[in-house]
């Protein structure tokens, strides 16, 4: 789907086997290990030098994002709006869909021709950043060259990873529950409301189930935000600096909340639920009529109200709102070994700041991280769904705790245990008790804990 | 095809300079071999014979993708020991890949000899049928078949339609993680076409006359299966056979759309190399990975060479008897 591919040079392992091998009184197993890294080394070195080649102040910078067509259409736009500006730098632009995505991202920075700028989310920011993949930031946000000076202070701090300024957040957005309110208001049902108490949402739901017989909401018991901000609101969190920031007793708590709620048929049987656990924004149970609430990001809302005919609403989770933070959507991160540091960092901070650009891009990576620009885009949406989720998100916003720091490398891995675990006991194959257990050990395993 | 320079050196002249005007003559001889051999023989160092043996250094490393390779650290036979002693994963995702092909690739074959057998008449529009069946393995290991799997056979499907028709209320068959993997051995059983083209083409080499010498000794269609037809075909069966194991254990498309890179629901279709890619792209453990792939290389080649071995037995090659 990428319209232009980065440069894979064919003949280069060619090139690399005329190579004479490494000379020299080392070990056995040094030298075979060099023999073998030798191809892929030379082949980044070859990259780096056609990189730079970039003679007579010309600079071409490559970057590498996930999204559908929507989004790189107005991505294009603001980057030729960027050497409209600056003439001298131009860009090659590779997208391709949120699948395979980071997989590819990998290989390319194994190979080690890793895009000059490229999107990361919360989901793999610390396993770049400990890495050292990522540019630190730090300094150019210090001398100005990077100016987050709008953003909301939590925001961009949601980029740090290990003191180090690893990606500068592209959007903002927060958890919402979104819900169908054509449903709700054929039944002449009250909406769910933000602050209501877990219990009282789920009386809501099974209420809901009752009246209209659709279930009346996703189990969220598998879905890690909803977990995340349920912690939170008890205090805990779910990583505590390098460790798990919860117990085994808080996941069986979680396990056994939905469960009861399952039990009292406030949420569709299990293949259901599991349905909806794997499938994409677009055929989340609310778009397809199986539930009346999901439980996605706010700024999802405009993708979804596409995929039904249904009006949606959104509020915040259940329980006290302020267990929810400003989470950046995605960021823009810069490869360390770039050969265009400054020029990277200095398209990063247009991208974020520059009104017109802001303009392009409006809220498809979430709202616009800088306040200035986020309320001028907010004065000229007409999209009633991308308004909706605009205000939302800017009520909430007045609620916010501190965010948590960014989830630990490994995280990726966490939430596919919870996912199976928390199925486990959907099925009925494990008690709340055993999933919980099964869970935390296999949570601390993957974050390398213990 | 060899000349006579290459088969027997002339006649020695003197004796150095005969050696190297040969040797030279030879050289140049070769040379349009290489070259046009050339071209894929780099392609399989660069593609092949490269990456492989990276692949195998890394197995030994903690290589994680992200850092460059230089940095791999060696942890010796660490990855081998942790996933036979340390990773619950990896032993279930080697149950459920045992699982899917002991049971899918003989019913796979069963289903391909029973076809092929019935196609192998002369019938109005046999060519049509012989087409028919094998289309959906022309789809092959394609993305579109499986998620239209998927939609046939959730709880709302197709497949659950046809059942109510005959009251009967059908399972959510792909989001039911008893069912999910059977649903995928289903599909791959669907897709028989291949190895039944194969069959057919090994019954049109049964000579007609055994039919007809069994016939007037008075044998019956079953016998005549049993005692022509089966050990005509034992050649045919048994590479049907290896190669359709070596299918069946690699199986990766299906599991990875059905379950959206999963393996879900609750691991039930976590087939071997679907663990091995996550392992090595969402967890980024490259080189666990790679010991993982060495491991299931071995293991093929170990039940491939199984296979061979009692192919002596019930395997039998008419040339090699007749002449």
């Amino acid at each position: 789907m990428s319209r232009t591919t980065t440069p894979r040079g064919d003949a280069r392992p060619t090139r690399a086997h005329r190579t004479p091998p490494p000379t020299g009184h080392t070990s056995r197993r040094r030298l075979l290990a060099a023999a073998l890294t030798l191809p892929l080394l030379i082949g980044a070195a070859a990259c780096g030098d056609d990189d730079s080649s970039g003679s007579g102040g010309k600079t071409e910078l490559s970057v590498f994002w996930w999204g559908a067509e929507a989004r790189a259409a107005l991505t294009e736009q603001a980057l030729d709006l960027y050497t409209r500006k600056h003439p001298e730098v131009t860009f090659k632009k590779t997208w391709q869909a949120n699948q395979g995505y980071f997989d590819k991202l990998a290989t390319l920075t194994a190979g080690g021709n890793a895009p000059d700028l490229f999107q990361l989310d919360d989901n793999y920011i610390a396993e770049y950043a400990t890495r050292n993949v990522t540019l630190d930031l730090t300094p150019y946000k210090n001398d100005g060259r990077l100016d987050v000076s709008k953003f909301p202070e939590s925001l961009w701090q949601y980029g740090v990873v290990d003191g180090k300024l690893a990606g500068v957040a592209s959007g903002e957005n927060t958890q919402g529950l979104v819900f169908d309110k054509t449903l709700l208001d054929r039944f002449e049902l009250p909406a769910p409301t933000t602050g209501m108490s877990w219990e009282a949402f789920i009386a809501w739901a099974e209420n809901v189930s009752k009246t209209t017989k659709v279930p009346g909401t996703q189990d969220p018991s598998a879905d890690y935000k909803a977990f995340w901000v349920w912690l939170r609101q008890q205090g805990k969190d779910l990583y505590k600096g390098k460790e798990l920031g919860f117990t085994e007793q808080d996941a069986a708590a979680w396990f056994e909340l939905w469960k009861g709620a399952r039990d009292r048929g406030a949420t569709p049987t299990a293949d259901v639920i599991h349905e909806g656990n794997v499938t994409d924004v677009s055929k989340q149970l609310v778009v397809t009529g199986k539930a009346a609430t999901s439980w996605v990001w706010a700024n999802q809302m405009p993708e979804l109200k596409k995929n039904t005919k249904s009006e949606l609403g959104v509020v915040a989770y259940p329980g006290n709102p302020s267990a929810q933070w400003a989470r950046a959507s995605m960021y823009f991160s810069v490869f360390r070994g770039s050969p265009h540091k400054d020029v990277a960092v200095d398209v990063i901070n247009f991208l974020a700041n520059d009104p017109e650009a802001g303009k392009i891009l409006g809220t498809d990576r979430g709202l616009p991280s800088n306040l200035d620009v986020r309320r001028q885009v907010a004065d000229s949406v007409d999209d009633p769904a991308m308004k909706q989720s605009i205000a939302v998100e800017g009520e909430l916003a007045k609620t916010f705790g501190p965010p948590p720091a960014v989830p630990l490398p490994g995280h990726s891995k966490v939430k596919t245990e919870l996912t199976k675990s928390a199925e486990e006991v959907q099925y009925g194959r494990q008690t709340p008790a055993a999933a919980a257990a099964a869970f935390h050990a296999a949570a601390k395993a993957a974050i390398g804990q213990g | 095809m060899h000349t006579p320079a290459r088969t027997e050196p002339p006649a020695p002249r003197g004796p150095a300079a005969g050696r190297r005007g040969s040797g030279r003559a030879r050289r140049r001889e070769n040379l349009p071999g290489y070259l046009f051999l050339g071209p894929w023989l780099l392609g399989l160092m660069a593609i092949t014979a490269i990456p492989m043996l990276l692949s195998l250094y890394l197995s030994f490393t903690d290589y994680d993708v992200l850092t460059p390779l230089s940095e791999a650290r060696w942890v010796g036979w660490d990855n081998y020991e942790r996933m036979f002693t340390a990773d619950p994963s990896y032993w279930h995702a080697v149950r459920v890949t045992v699982t899917f092909a002991l049971v899918a690739v003989p019913l796979k074959l069963a289903a391909a000899l029973g076809v092929a057998l019935l196609l192998n008449r002369a019938f109005r529009g046999v060519g049509l049928f012989r087409g028919l069946f094998y289309l959906p393995s022309l789809l092959g290991g394609s993305v579109a078949l499986a998620i239209v799997w998927v939609s046939m056979f959730n709880r709302d499907g197709a497949f659950n339609s046809l059942l109510a028709l005959f009251g009967v209320q059908g399972a959510p068959w792909v989001n039911d993680p008893t069912w999910a993997l059977e649903t995928l051995m289903l599909l791959a059983i669907w897709q028989f076409g291949a190895p039944m083209v194969i069959f057919l083409a090994g019954l049109k080499q049964v000579p007609a006359e055994l039919y007809e010498a069994a016939a007037v000794d008075g044998a019956g269609t079953w016998r005549q299966f049993a005692h022509i037809t089966l050990p005509m075909l034992s050649p045919v069966i048994f590479f049907n056979l290896v190669l359709e194991t070596i299918h069946g254990f690699q199986g990766f498309t299906s599991a990875f759309v059905l379950s959206n890179g999963t393996g879900g629901p609750v691991d039930s279709t976590l087939m071997y190399t679907l663990n091995l890619y996550i392992n090595g792209f969402v967890r980024l453990e490259m080189g666990y990975a790679s010991a993982m792939a060495w491991v299931f290389l071995l293991a093929i080649g170990l039940i491939t060479a199984v296979l061979f071995r009692t192919g002596r037995f019930w395997v039998h090659y008419s040339d090699s008897e007749g002449q």
